[in-house]
């Protein structure tokens, strides 16, 4: 029976558009989780399948020991594609010319990732391969120039003689920075043995390389544990690159923006809750004098909100998915080789938002909206709903729950949570002495004026309640607003347009000039010309530091000569993290040869973190990056004992510095004072942009200047940019969705006091209140309230963006002027218009139509 | 013949109060709003509660109604000792035998006329509940208005609609609490004649509460309430007669 009469109320509630409220809140929740987590997951799958093609791989097992073929049979079984990979450096012959190549042998099925392009001829037109086949070698250009041979002609590697079948035109895995690196040779993995090369303590690179699933590349992991000893190492995808930071930003920020949206919904939830048991408790003391128990009264509404929740957190979930399908289709178009994959924590974490968010929020409002006596329907008036306890004390417990499972961060979401929580009570303490300071104000003001602060005072409860709740909207999407627009301005710093995409290396002092006057030429402007020697680190304080394991060292002399010239960001990170990883020994020496340069100035992207830069006078010092410090175990004021061409001197760190290795700029590791290189013969390094148009001009370089290196870091440039749009993108998108969320507690908290004032607007028209007059009272009241809460606001967004940009983001700090007129005025137009499109059908009533509604 | 004599010689008793009183605790005093109120009212018989406002006169009907209990004493409803019984019994001691007709009307605004008229009667699990509320709008004089929501009504249309509501499962006994009072005086008129015409019919307990006298006249006892003391006017038995 009761059902039957839920069934029908329901309904008609929704019908009559009472239930939407609470449905759209509910659904706004559900969406955004769903959505962000979606969107988040793919942004974040998509990124890290790029830079699989950067490793051409998924998964990297790296050893100093030859392949373990246990390893890969357990990869096979588990449905994973493999490759082999081995690199090492040696000398190739080719007549009377020899050269020191860095060699890389790969077996048939590499790359898994990203794309290999062999041409079998100098020629434009000439056939492209994908894959190397056994008895094939191809060489870098710059190497055909150096052994001065074509493709065609032979060479010598270790035992065994190759006929060249190409060059590499493509490779995915190649280093981002090659200065001082040896040209590169590719060749069959299967080979290799045959040269000979491969002798007892030589320093071979092993690298096995998998691509599948996340799922069973997790298990592979677990799976070859065993097996692996101190020599094997797995390679992570660097998540501290220029690419990697971006993203790790963004990921914060749509983690943030999905905790934020959840606390609007749910406010929203809370809000629309408390206020349809505000309008339904004489409904409820009716039908409860007419016959229904407490219990049965609870049964019908409270299958009304299930009905609700069903609904809402279905839609919200299609809706979510739709949202999160879409953007990884964006994605997919975009990057072309994206494999999106489907995930259903988006959707478990939406469906239980919305449970959380209709039990936790809307059913205590319910619950107490059932237990309204029937004698209320001999009382004129019902009593006011107020927030209660227990609704504050689940909502919140709630909603740190839910901002815990979003983010899994208990950290991040405690903290923010008591943050809102801090917030709140300052708020609630700031409206109840402004409402107060109010009254004395309107004294001598206009009476509509004068009204409306009479208004706000007399609700002072609910007002601040409305407060608190505005406030905090405005204060999330001013937030988010900044912050997004934060970030990418940052992003953009990071590689601004017109940032050098090529570089060049081993420039002697006659060609320097040479070179500037080829680019200017050519319209193109050369940046700092950095003078460069090879050295070596001998001593620390003439403690002769302990050589390095060999193991290992192979891979890690590369990436090092890589890292510490130039522009190597990514690659050096990788290798610096991975050095400073092992560091079983208490000092470790770097035991190989390291770029060396000599300065006046500090290089633009470098902040001293100890010390002092030197100064004229200084003779005699060395700079060193700060983690390179950190593994030497140096101190300020230690000596290091250099080696150059055999010539041994002394430096004094002055100072340690803090590179940014995201900027694609030269960067050293060790920075000398002038005084002490000036006697060494060095070769120059200096970037340049080169617009698209003008890659001709490149071939011309290598012609004039064949010992000059070039690298081109366009690639890394384009893939920096395509993502940071992608990502900016993402972010407008979640701007608008909280601020989608902001709007609709307001209106929730308009709707909520629409039928007080209803009767007072009945009331003042009785009275003789002109509706002009009204009008403008109410268009003040919510100006005022609008601009206490966008002031509110604003200085608790100002200083919420300081600590996030400086804890969570890393960011400098800067004040936001914007944020002083923006604030105020988005919460007074806002407020306002809300206000006004909520409330206008009631200004504009006829006196006699109100009244009955009123009196109804 | 004897039917009637054993009726006027045992009465059956409706609503009967025995040293009802209400006390509400205040922040700062106790305020009694009854004082030992005792009652009797017999099956079938019309009671005019008559007061000033703020006597007690609707507090009186909350508890002889059971939507409210009082202090101290006794009440009985339709044979059931009300003190006794708590608000889940009570609730369906409503559904079964009272029906209630309020001053503001208190339709539910998201139903029709119709299914505020059916609601009592679907409560009460009576059958033909539809049929039943369109005769009853017909007997009130708004078949037209049946689809029509509270909000598209006049007052007095919505109070007819609640006094067709009142009686749609045929209670022993309605309780009005000043239902014109709300209305203009013809319109009042004419709802007061349709409470009294429906009563009349279906041989109803009423117990009316009002402050105007004209309205008290109508009924054929008058009781009166003043600062939570109850005293019967003893009516002329020869107008009732
Ligand atoms: N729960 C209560 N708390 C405080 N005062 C009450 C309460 N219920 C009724 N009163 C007071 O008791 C008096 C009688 O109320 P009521 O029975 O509604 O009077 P009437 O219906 O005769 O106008 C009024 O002064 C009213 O304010
Ligand atoms: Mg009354």
């Amino acid at each position: 029976m009761w059902l039957n009469i839920a069934a029908r109320l329901f309904w008609r509630e929704l019908r009559r558009g009472e239930l939407w409220v609470i449905a759209f809140a509910l659904c706004l929740a559900v969406f955004t989780v769903v959505s962000l987590t979606g969107i988040t997951e793919s942004v974040r799958s998509a990124l890290s399948q790029r830079s699989s093609n950067f490793i051409a791989a998924d998964k990297i097992l790296r050893s100093s020991l030859p392949f373990n073929e246990e390893i890969f049979r357990t990869a096979d079984t588990l449905g994973l594609t493999t490759a082999k990979q081995m690199q090492f450096s040696t000398m190739v012959f080719a007549g009377d010319l020899m050269q020191l190549v860095s060699v890389k042998a790969v077996s048939e099925s590499y790359p898994l990732r990203g794309n290999l392009l062999l041409k079998t001829s100098e020629q434009p037109d000439a056939t492209l391969l994908k894959s190397i086949s056994a008895q094939q070698v191809f060489l870098e250009p710059r190497l055909l120039q150096l052994l001065n041979i074509r493709v065609g002609d032979t060479l010598e590697l270790g035992v065994s003689r190759f006929v060249v079948a190409g060059i590499i035109a493509e490779e995915p895995d190649a280093p981002l920075s090659v200065f001082g690196n040896a040209p590169r040779l590719l060749m069959h993995v299967d080979d290799v043995a045959a040269t000979q090369i491969v002798q007892p303590g030589s320093r071979i690179g092993y690298r096995y390389q998998f691509a599948g699933d996340s799922a069973a590349l997790k298990t592979l992991e677990l799976q070859v544990k065993p097996m692996l000893t101190v020599h094997d190492r797995w390679q992570s995808l660097d998540r501290e690159s220029a690419v990697g930071s971006a993203l790790d930003r963004a990921e914060k920020f749509l983690l943030l923006a999905g905790l934020l949206g959840i606390v609007l919904a749910a406010c929203a939830a809370a809000v629309a809750a408390s206020q349809y048991s505000q309008r339904h408790q004489m409904a409820v003391a009716v039908i409860k004098a007419l016959g229904v128990t407490t219990a049965m009264a609870r049964r019908i509404y409270a299958s009304h909100l299930a009905m609700v929740s069903v609904f809402s957190i279905g839609i919200g979930l299609l809706l979510g998915q739709l949202a999160s399908s879409g953007a990884q289709w964006f994605i997919e178009v975009w990057l072309g080789d994206y494999r999106p994959e489907f995930s259903v924590r988006p959707l478990w974490l939406g469906a239980l938002t919305g449970l959380i968010c209709a039990t936790l929020f809307s059913a205590r409002p319910i619950w107490r909206l059932a237990a309204v006596p029937a004698l209320n329907v001999l009382r004129q008036r019902g009593q006011s709903f107020q927030l209660d306890i227990w609704q504050l004390v689940t909502g919140g417990l709630a909603i740190w729950l839910l901002m815990w499972l979003f983010s899994g961060d208990w950290w991040l979401s405690s903290w923010l949570f008591l943050l809102c929580l801090a917030f709140a009570a300052l708020l609630l303490g700031m409206a109840a002495v402004l409402v107060r300071v109010a009254k004395p104000m309107a004294a001598g003001q206009s009476s509509a004026l004068k009204l409306a602060l009479a208004n706000l005072r007399r609700r002072l409860w609910p007002n601040s309640f409305q407060l608190i709740t505005f406030s905090l909207a405005l204060f999330l999407t001013l937030i988010l607003y900044f912050l997004r627009a934060e970030l990418i301005s940052q992003w953009q710093q990071q590689v601004p347009a017109g940032a050098p995409n090529q570089f060049l290396v081993n420039i002697t002092e006659t060609e320097k000039p040479q070179i500037i006057g080829l680019l200017q030429q050519n319209q193109l402007k050369a940046g700092d010309f950095y003078p460069m020697v090879s050295g070596r680190v001998l001593t620390v304080n003439n403690e002769t530091l302990a050589d390095p394991e060999s193991q290992n060292d192979a891979e890690r002399q590369k990436g090092e000569q890589q890292a510490d010239a130039a522009g190597g960001g990514e690659s050096a990170k990788r290798n610096m993290e991975q050095t400073t990883a092992d560091n079983r020994v208490k000092r470790e020496g770097i035991g190989r040869e390291l770029n060396l340069t000599w300065l006046t100035t500090l290089p633009a992207n470098n902040d001293i973190v100890a010390g002092a830069w030197f100064g004229t006078a200084d003779k005699a010092q060395v700079s060193v990056e700060e983690k390179l410090a950190e593994r030497l175990a140096l101190q300020l004021g230690d000596k290091i004992g250099f080696s150059v061409g055999g010539q041994p001197f002394t430096a004094t760190v002055s100072s340690f510095r803090k590179v940014d290795w995201n900027s694609l700029q030269p960067n050293f590791f060790m920075i000398l004072s002038p005084d002490l290189m000036q006697n060494f013969p060095a070769t120059y390094l200096t970037a340049f942009y080169l617009p698209k148009q003008q890659t001709a001009l490149l071939n011309e370089m290598a012609r004039s200047f064949p010992t000059i290196s070039v690298l081109s870091v366009d690639n890394i440039l384009k893939q920096i940019n395509d993502i940071i749009a992608q990502v900016s993108l993402a972010l407008t998108v979640i701007l608008v969705l909280v601020f989608a969320a902001a709007v609709l507690v307001l209106v929730a908290q308009v709707q909520a006091t629409l039928e007080q004032r209803e009767q007072e607007l009945a009331i003042l028209r009785t009275l003789g209140a002109k509706t002009v007059f009204l009008r403008q009272a109410v268009l003040a009241e919510f100006a005022a309230l609008g601009l206490m809460a966008g002031v509110f606001a604003t200085v608790l967004a100002e200083v919420l963006l300081a600590v996030l940009q400086m804890r969570l983001f890393q960011l400098p700090f800067s004040l936001h002027f914007n944020l002083w007129w923006i604030g105020p005025g988005l919460g007074m137009v806002l407020i306002c218009g809300l206000g006004w499109l909520l409330l206008r059908h009631l200004l504009l009533l006829p006196t006699p139509v109100l009244l009955r509604r009123a009196l109804s | 013949m004897v039917k009637k004599t054993l009726m006027s010689l045992l009465p059956k008793i409706d609503i009967q109060a025995k040293a009802l009183s209400k006390e509400v605790q205040l922040p700062d005093a106790r305020l009694t709003i009854l004082q030992q109120v005792n009652l009797t009212i017999n099956s079938g018989e019309t009671v005019a509660v008559v007061g000033a406002s703020g006597s007690g006169k609707s507090t009186l009907l909350g508890i002889l109604a059971g939507l409210d209990t009082a202090s101290s004493g006794e009440v009985y409803l339709a044979g059931q000792p009300l003190h006794q019984l708590d608000d889940d019994a009570r609730a369906q001691l409503r559904a079964r035998e009272v029906g209630f007709v309020f001053q503001s009307f208190l339709l539910l605004p998201s139903l029709t006329a119709l299914e505020n008229v059916t609601l009592p009667a679907e409560l009460a699990g009576i059958k033909d509940a539809t049929a039943r509320g369109r005769k009853l709008l017909a007997d009130v004089g708004l078949t037209a208005r049946a689809d029509f929501y509270p909000s598209q009504l006049s007052g007095g249309e919505q109070q007819r609609v609640a006094i067709a509501r009142a009686f749609i499962t045929e209670p022993a006994i309605l309780f009005a609490d000043e239902p014109s009072a709300n209305l203009d005086a013809a319109t009042g008129a004419k709802i007061e004649d349709l409470l009294f015409a429906l009563n009349e019919q279906q041989g109803t307990t009423l117990v009316l509460v009002t402050h105007n006298p004209q309205l008290a006249k109508r009924c054929q006892r008058q009781l009166n309430m003043h600062a939570g003391e109850l005293s019967e006017q003893q009516p002329e038995v020869s107008d009732v007669a």
